[in-house]
Order: structure tokens, then C-alpha cells, then sequence
């Protein structure tokens, strides 16, 4: 209920002058001193109050008709800045005629001569019994009315219709909010992030604490401040402190924190002997950080106005349940004391196409500091669920920024909480680094879903991917060096391996991240600011990266990591550099790397010989190792290359030797013979006979005639699994083929004659031959659907032509097969018409029935 | 005053506007353009599929400079564009009616 306020006395216009220019001086003073917030802006309102209250001391006498004169809007809410607009109500309880219209003029005209900017509503008390629906800006501004003048009771009853609960006013309020604040945050791309952010419209700026409140009022009336109230009102000070600055400079009512104001309110805000830039980095931090807890609050009030509360729950475990289109936790506080059991909620919401609700993310944000990062990731159990909900699929940004709204990615990792809100100041980083981060994993997942033809190729690439989920957890922590001033991917490999080790990463998975952190900028460098037409620019750039499957992981981290940078910056025009600089890394690496054998001078041949165990002898290694391509040691790890030589030593005319080892789903053959005609159909063919389903290998041999084959399969048919002898049966019969005591042709045949004609899928076959890539080979490439006995079927083909198959790459991506072969034949490149010949046998062979 | 529009691979930009910086000429228009000369682009192979690169991926930078400029700047393009191989670009040179600061309204100031 208003109080009446004390009778003011008439004041002449020289004292109002006097008057607001000791209630500005005052705001002025405060604003100098970084205090023009709250306190500062509510003193303001109070000052223009008593003015108004002068003012009408003199002009009430003009009329008899009761009425009240009400601040509303941001006067309303003494959100009063310097040149804020001063929005009054003056309601009449009957009807207006000449004396009334002399009263308003004897309040406006005054505050016009003081050169404030008025914005006045005049009503009827019986007006006020309509709704008034088709003005919006009106619904809204009287949701802060505040009682100034004159007859109290006038105003009660104003208050009566129009802003009690139940009030058939409340209804049409909050669609017209709605609306507005669409179209609001429409014209701002629906992002709180800008270079130079609008303080009052900006998604996460003023007019949203203001919606905020306005929906809480009249949903929530009574209802006591929650968790999140008091951050939030430190947010609305900040904003208002900074508004208030803006006021000042600009001495009008503009709100835009330019560059150039960004660099004087931070010297208002900032420390005192910090460099300008830091200082503006600092407050554009603090503005990020605060507008995001503004924009959270709405969007929480705003969600709560649709909830389906009315939904029955369904358990989806023991620990959450799904209510309408959110995961819950099925019990708040047990919940609370079972950190483990957290990522589950966004798991489940990822799964299910849902969004976390309010009430596990309130909860996770109060407990969440009582947890050391090791407590998240007690087991591998959850290390794997974390890898399974890093996955790229639809969802995954938004559930990313949950976890980061409620601190659960910067209770996990630490080192990601470093660059929280963290602003590195340029003229075309938009985004914090954290928010930046987090676009670079929105545009992988948008690549599941590609738009244009140009996407489409990038988004094969990550179809072809092995573990996309490596990729993400890479972008996670790509830029976590920006901390310091330091080289910020160094620094961020550090600070990913300290993370990535904690949560007990397999070294295999961890040397890929390492990889891509440590190299992020290289291809954009490469591709954007080198000449790529140099074949000598793609070569060192083939030799950082070294096969295919990091290249395909660095193109798509590429791509990500400068889209992210800002709306526009991944132009079609860098987009084609980036796919051409792909290719040709890409041809060079499968079509190029058999010209390229190790230097024996090469730094990583060196170090490999030092680091060489004892029961290997130097010249052993270094003879094993001349003449292999570069390629095997990028490619293959030390301890199997100490493998591989231990095999090969001593080895005899007939000898075969090989080692088989598991690696979860994946075996892993590597085959050491002397070099001969059909070595490698012949144990493509072994492979088949046995069901195994050939995802990837090599084969190679060095200058001394040894034959170095490495094949990943997995045992389709389960005949290691369920044979424990299995894998001896497989190297003898290995071992018979190869010495020429089995015909591994005429024991494959009955199995081929029995297969079915084989479908294409939508695979299109494609036999290319190159004489000209290579000086030494002729280069082979098939790229088909995948087949029992496909590589078998090729080999055959190849060597009935007899050429000799010298090196060989082959991958499945899904269901194609990528095959390349360096061919020769009597020791020179294929001739035009030998090359013609067998890759018209091979269409043939590859089309017809299997 | 004369307007000089060069088309330069990607790479060569930096040094074009070192190169043009050394002349005095410090204010030039950069925009990504594709485009092919008498090259026509080129045929590329992936996977064992050929597809043509027809629209390669320039640079076009624009400078307006005085006449007397014109023949250091056109030299100066020129030497830092250049590779010596197909593709290095064009340079052209248009004249210039007018040219206003927007700011202060000044009159053909380059």
C-alpha cells in the first residue's frame, strides 16, 4: 500500500534547476567512483521524486478530481540514470476535462524547462477496466508502478485492477513480454555475446532482469528469493553501474559499451596500474559473466511459465526420472552426495532428446564446490560415460552449456574453469574463450547434420572417424592455455595432460589429443596464410601430420575452431582452402608416401635407436628399418616397431612369423616373412577364411627383401573367442599357405561360389590408376563397399596380372572400403596398357558377383 | 588519382601490403574473391574420383593512389605477388573521378 507522502511546498523553477543539479552532481559523483548502481540510481529516482513533488505541490490546485501520480517503467523500478527517461502516470478517477488537462500541464511543463525526457501515460480510472492489449510497452511499464502523489486511494484502485493477482491484466502482461523480449533479443542474434554489447537490450542486459522480475511477480507472487537471487542482483548493480558510466560519457541515453567506452568505464572500474588491455579484458569478463547469470534467470522464469508439471514422472534409473521434456534427479539430496552420479543426468538428457531440469542443475551448482575433480571420476565406469556424452550427436552443445551454467565441466576440469568468461581483446573474437570453446563442439555436432553440399564433405570426414569423441575432448581443452601470456597451445597441452591423465585416459587416446592441442593452429596457418600450389608447403605439412586419420581429426578441429571464432570468419572462400589443403595432404600421405623412405640422419631414427631395448643390437634395427617408408615409423609405435624387428631378425626363405595381439574389440596382426609373389593376397586370403573383417593396414617391405604386413581386424564370426586354440590354428595355417602346402585359393573357393551377389549400398565403385604421383609406382586406388574377401579378391586380381603389390594402405569407413596399392611390375611403373588392362579385371571382378 | 585492383593467391596479401607500406601507401580494400585467369583452375583426384577445380581462391586488394604513385605501386604488387607460376594474378589500374573522407567531408585525399 502507498503512504501518503509528506506535503511538499511550491518551488520556483531557478530551485528546481538547483535541485536536479545536486541530484545529478550527486549520481555523478557515485558514477566517478564505479558506484553508480543500485544504491546510486534509487537516490536519483528518490531526488526526482521530491521534484516531481514540488512541482505538483503548485499544480494540484487546478483540478478537484481525485487522482495519483505514479514513476513507472525504469522510474519505476528507480532505475533512474543521467538521461534516463522519467515515465510518469497520472490516473484520474473520473473524467478528464479542461482543469485536469491544465494539471498535467502544470506538471509537464516544468520538467520539459528542466529538459528531462518525459514520457507520460494519462488514464481514467474507468479506462483501466479494459484491458489494454494492443499496447504492449503500457502493459509492461505499469507492472513497476510506483505511488508518487496525490490521492492514494486513486492509485490503490488503479493497482486493484490492473496489478493484483488474479488481475485479468497478468495474462496478457506476460504474452506481451514474451513477445517483446523474442523480438528483443531477435534483433541481437538471440546471443548475449558482442563485441559491443547494448547494456540495456542485450540478450543478458537490463530489460531482462526487468522481464525476469516482472514474470516472478506475477507468477510466483509471495514466493520466497531463490538460490540464484542474490547473484542476480549483483548482476542488475553491475549493469546499472556500468549504464551509469555510458550516461555520463555519452551524455545522452545511449547504452552501447563500445570499444571506446569499454577502455573508459574500465578505467572507472579497472585496478589501478593494470595496462588499458587488461583492464578491458577484465570488465568485459565480469560483463560476460554477469549477463549470463541474467540470461539464465530469464530463461529458467520464462521455462517456468510453460512447465508441464502436470506430467507424470517416469524413472529412467535409480537415480533420475524424466518429467515432461527434463531429467531430474529422482532424489535432491541423495543426489547431492553421489558427484559420480551427475553425468548420468546429461547422458540421459542427451539420450533422450532432453534438457536437464532447474532442479538438478540448482543442485549440482550448490554442492558442486564440496568435490574435488577426482571425485567425478572414481572409476573408468564414468571416464567412459564421459567419452559416451562427449559423442557428437544433436544436443550435445546445449547440454555442455548446462554443465557449464551449473559449474559441473569446471568442477570436473579445472583447467577449463581457467578460461571461464575469459575475453581475449581483438576485433574479431566475439565470444569468451569458454563460450568459444563450446561453439567449436556446436559446430562439430551441427556437421551431423550438414546443410550444404560443402558440408557435407566435412561431415564424412567425421563419419570416417574412429573416435569423434577424442576430437571433442580436444576442442574441450584446445584453447585452456589462454590463461597465461604464454604460447597458449603449449601451455594448454600441459594443462590438458594433467586433466586427461587424472581421468585415466589410455596413452593412446591421450598422444591423439596431445597431437591436436598442440597443433590446432597449424592448418589454419597452412591453408590460410601459405602458398599450398608449393608441393614442398603440403609435404611439411603431411609430415606434421603423418596419417590420415590425424589429418582428418585436425581438418574437422580446424573447421570448428575458426567458425567459432564469429559468425562470418568461415567464409566458402576459407572453407574451399581448407578442403584443398585436406586433399592434398590427404593424396600425399596414401598416394605420395612410398617415394619417402626414413632418412637415416632423420632426428626421430636417432632417438628411436637410443631408446632401442637391449636385446635389440643397432646395426639389427638400422638394417631392418632401411628402405621402409617414413610412413611406418609415423605410423607405428616404438615398442611394436622393436616388435616387428625382433621378429624379422635372422628370418629364413620360408619363414613366416607373426605376433597377434587383442586390444578390446580390435586384433592386431603383424606379419614378418621374406618378401614374395602373392605374400599378401595370400594372407588376405587367410584372413577371410577365418571370418576376420579387415578395418585398417599396411604392408611394406624394406631394401633387404623383408615384408612388413600389419592388418586391424575384428573376429566377426567370434572364432578366436570361442577357440582358445584359435589363434595358434590361425598362424599355422598362415605359416602352410605361405610355404606353399595349402592352396588357399581352392579352399576359399566353395565359401566364394556359396556367397550371395553382393549389393551396392550406395557405395559407387571407383578403380582410379595414377602413373604420374609417384616416381617409382603406379598407384592403385579402390574405393568400394565392404565385402568378405575383398582385399583377397583384389590381391588375386593384382597378382594374376603379375604385378608386385610393394606397398599397400587400406581402411573401412562404414560399410566402404578404401583401398590403395603401389604397384610395380618387373620392377618399374605399370605401362599405360598393363594399367588399362587390370583395372578393366578389376571393374569386372569388383562389379560381378562376389 | 587511379584505383589499382590486384588479384593475388592468398598467401602473397602480407607481402603485398609490406611492399605497398614501403611506398607509402598504407589504406587498401582486402576481399576474398574466386575467380580463374587463362588457367581455367585445374582437375583434382580424391578417393579416385576426379573433380574439377574450376574457381580458385584469390585475394583482390584495392588501393586508390595519386598519379604519380601509380607505376611504383603496380612494381611494388608486382614483385611481392609474384612466384613465377601460373596463377600468381592480375593487376589492373581504373581511374578515379572522386574520392571523399566521409568523416570531414574532405575532397580527394587518398
Amino acid at each position: 500500500m502507498p503512504t501518503e507522502p509528506p506535503a511538499a511546498a511550491p518551488v520556483s523553477t531557478p530551485t528546481l534547476k538547483d535541485a536536479l543539479r545536486q541530484a545529478r552532481d550527486e549520481l555523478i559523483q557515485s558514477t566517478k567512483l564505479a558506484r553508480g548502481g543500485f544504491a546510486a540510481v534509487a537516490t536519483y529516482s528518490e531526488r526526482l521524486d521530491d521534484l516531481i513533488r514540488g512541482i505538483y505541490a503548485t499544480a494540484r490546485t487546478h483540478t478537484d478530481t481525485p487522482h495519483a501520480i505514479a514513476a513507472v517503467g525504469g522510474y519505476g523500478r528507480k532505475h533512474m540514470c543521467l538521461h534516463s527517461d522519467v515515465d510518469l502516470l497520472i490516473v484520474f478517477d473520473g473524467s478528464i476535462g479542461a482543469p485536469e488537462e491544465r494539471l498535467l500541464k502544470s506538471i509537464l511543463h516544468p520538467l520539459w524547462d528542466l529538459r528531462l525526457d518525459i514520457g507520460h501515460h494519462v488514464r481514467e480510472l474507468a479506462e483501466v477496466q479494459t484491458v489494454e492489449t494492443d499496447n504492449p510497452e503500457f502493459l509492461i511499464a505499469i507492472r513497476d508502478a510506483r505511488f508518487i502523489d496525490g490521492d492514494a486511494a486513486v492509485f490503490d484502485q488503479f493497482s486493484d485492477h490492473c496489478l493484483r493477482p488474479g488481475s485479468p491484466w497478468e495474462a496478457p502482461t506476460l504474452t506481451a513480454l514474451r513477445d517483446l523480449v523474442t523480438q528483443r533479443h531477435t534483433q541481437f542474434s538471440h546471443t548475449l555475446y558482442h563485441l559491443e554489447p547494448d547494456i540495456k537490450d542485450a540478450p543478458g542486459a537490463l530489460r531482462d532482469v526487468s522481464a525476469r522480475h516482472i514474470i516472478d511477480g506475477i507468477a510466483k507472487p509471495g514466493r520466497p528469493a531463490e538460490f540464484r537471487a542474490g547473484r542476480l542482483a549483483e548482476a542488475e548493480d553491475f549493469m546499472l553501474r556500468i549504464r551509469s558510466v555510458l550516461h555520463l560519457e555519452r551524455r545522452r541515453n545511449l547504452n552501447v559499451l563500445s570499444h571506446e567506452l569499454q577502455e573508459s568505464v574500465a578505467g572507472i572500474f579497472g585496478s589501478p596500474g593494470d595496462p588499458p588491455k587488461r583492464q578491458v579484458e577484465s570488465l568485459m569478463s565480469a560483463y560476460f559473466h554477469h549477463a549470463r547469470i541474467i540470461a539464465r534467470s530469464l530463461a529458467v522464469s520464462v521455462k517456468s511459465l510453460t512447465s508441464t508439471s502436470q506430467t507424470d514422472p517416469t524413472p529412467i534409473s535409480d537415480d533420475l526420472l524424466r518429467l515432461g521434456d527434463e531429467i531430474s534427479f529422482t532424489d535432491g539430496t541423495r543426489a547431492s552426495l553421489r558427484p559420480r552420479t551427475w553425468l548420468g543426468a546429461f547422458e540421459a538428457a542427451l539420450d533422450q532428446n532432453s534438457a536437464v531440469s532447474d532442479q538438478a542443475l540448482t543442485c549440482i551448482e550448490r554442492h558442486g564446490e564440496r568435490y574435488p575433480p577426482e571425485q567425478f571420476f572414481p572409476s573408468s565406469i564414468e571416464r567412459d560415460q564421459l567419452l559416451r556424452v562427449l559423442h557428437p550427436r544433436t544436443g550435445l552443445y546445449a547440454r555442455l552449456s548446462e554443465m557449464h551454467a551449473c559449474g559441473l565441466l569446471g568442477r570436473m576440469f579445472p583447467e577449463f574453469q581457467k578460461v571461464y568468461c575469459l575475453v581475449i581483446r581483438d576485433f574479431y573474437h566475439k565470444y569468451t574463450v569458454d563460450e568459444h570453446t563450446l561453439r567449436t563442439i556446436s559446430n562439430v555436432e551441427s556437421l551431423c547434420t550438414p546443410k550444404t553440399r560443402s558440408r557435407k564433405r566435412f561431415s564424412g570426414l567425421l563419419d570416417e572417424v574412429d573416435r569423434p569423441e577424442l576430437l571433442v575432448l580436444a576442442l574441450l581443452f584446445h584453447d585452456v592455455g589462454k590463461w597465461t601470456n604464454k604460447n597458449h597451445s603449449e601451455e594448454g597441452v600441459r594443462m590438458a595432460l594433467g586433466a586427461l591423465r587424472r581421468i585415466k585416459l589410455p596413452e593412446t587416446d591421450i598422444v591423439t589429443i596431445e597431437f591436436l592441442i598442440r597443433h590446432h593452429l597449424q592448418m589454419s596457418v597452412t591453408a590460410f596464410r601459405r602458398d599450398t600450389d608449393d608441393p614442398t608447403v603440403v609435404h611439411r605439412f603431411a609430415q606434421v601430420v603423418g596419417t590420415e586419420a590425424r589429418l582428418k581429426l585436425l581438418c574437422l578441429l580446424t573447421l570448428a575452431d575458426v567458425e567459432a571464432v564469429g559468425p562470418d570468419v568461415m567464409t566458402p572462400w576459407k572453407e574451399e582452402l581448407l578442403w584443398r589443403l585436406y586433399v592434398d595432404t590427404y593424396n600425399h600421405l596414401t598416394l605420395g608416401y612410398g617415394d619417402e623412405v626414413i632418412d637415416p640422419n632423420a632426428a626421430s631414427l636417432v632417438a628411436l635407436l637410443e631408446e632401442r631395448p637391449d636385446d635389440i643390437e643397432r646395426p639389427a634395427l638400422e638394417r631392418f628399418l632401411d628402405g621402409l617408408p617414413q610412413r611406418y615409423l609415423r605410423s607405428i609405435d616404438p615398442a611394436r616397431v622393436f616388435e616387428h624387428a625382433r621378429l624379422a631378425r635372422n628370418l629364413g626363405s620360408t619363414d613366416v612369423r607373426c605376433s597377434l595381439e587383442q586390444t578390446g574389440e580390435v586384433w592386431e596382426l603383424a606379419v614378418m616373412s621374406v618378401d614374395q609373389p602373392k605374400l599378401y593376397s595370400e594372407i588376405c586370403g587367410v584372413l577371410s577364411f577365418y571370418g576376420m573383417d579387415i578395418l585398417r593396414g599396411q604392408a611394406m617391405s624394406n631394401a633387404h627383401g623383408v615384408a612388413v604386413d600389419v592388418f586391424q581386424f575384428t573376429d566377426q564370426d567370434g572364432f578366436f573367442r570361442l577357440n582358445a586354440s584359435g589363434p595358434d590354428d590361425f598362424r599355422y595355417r598362415l605359416q602352410d599357405v605361405v610355404a606353399g602346402r595349402e592352396d588357399i585359393d581352392r579352399t576359399l573357393r566353395p565359401k566364394e561360389q556359396g556367397l550371395p551377389r553382393r549389393r551396392s549400398n550406395g557405395v559407387k565403385l571407383v578403380v582410379h590408376v595414377d602413373n604420374q604421383y609417384s616416381d617409382r609406382f603406379t598407384i592403385l586406388e579402390i574405393v568400394t563397399q565392404d565385402a568378405w574377401g575383398l582385399l583377397y579378391r583384389i590381391s588375386r586380381v593384382i597378382s594374376r596380372h603379375d604385378c608386385d603389390i610393394d606397398l599397400v594402405l587400406v581402411s573401412t569407413e562404414g560399410s566402404r572400403a578404401i583401398d590403395v596399392f603401389h604397384l610395380t611390375k618387373a620392377g618399374a611403373k605399370l605401362t599405360d596398357s598393363d594399367a588399362d588392362a587390370l583395372r578393366a579385371t578389376l571393374e569386372t571382378a569388383l562389379e560381378g558377383p562376389s | 588519382m587511379k584505383m589499382i585492383k590486384a588479384i593475388v593467391r592468398p598467401n602473397k596479401v602480407d607481402d603485398v601490403k609490406d611492399a605497398l607500406a614501403k611506398n607509402g601507401i598504407s589504406g587498401m580494400t582486402v576481399t576474398e574473391v574466386r575467380g580463374h585467369g587463362r588457367q581455367r583452375g585445374h582437375s583434382a583426384v580424391y578417393l579416385g574420383s576426379e573433380y574439377e577445380v574450376s574457381l580458385l581462391p584469390k585475394m583482390e586488394i584495392e588501393v586508390v593512389v595519386p598519379n604519380d604513385l601509380v607505376d611504383d605501386a603496380i612494381e611494388a604488387i608486382m614483385q611481392a605477388a609474384r612466384t613465377g607460376e601460373i596463377g600468381d594474378g592480375r593487376v589492373f589500374v581504373i581511374p578515379v573521378e572522386q574520392g571523399r573522407i566521409i568523416r570531414t567531408g574532405e575532397k580527394n585525399v587518398v
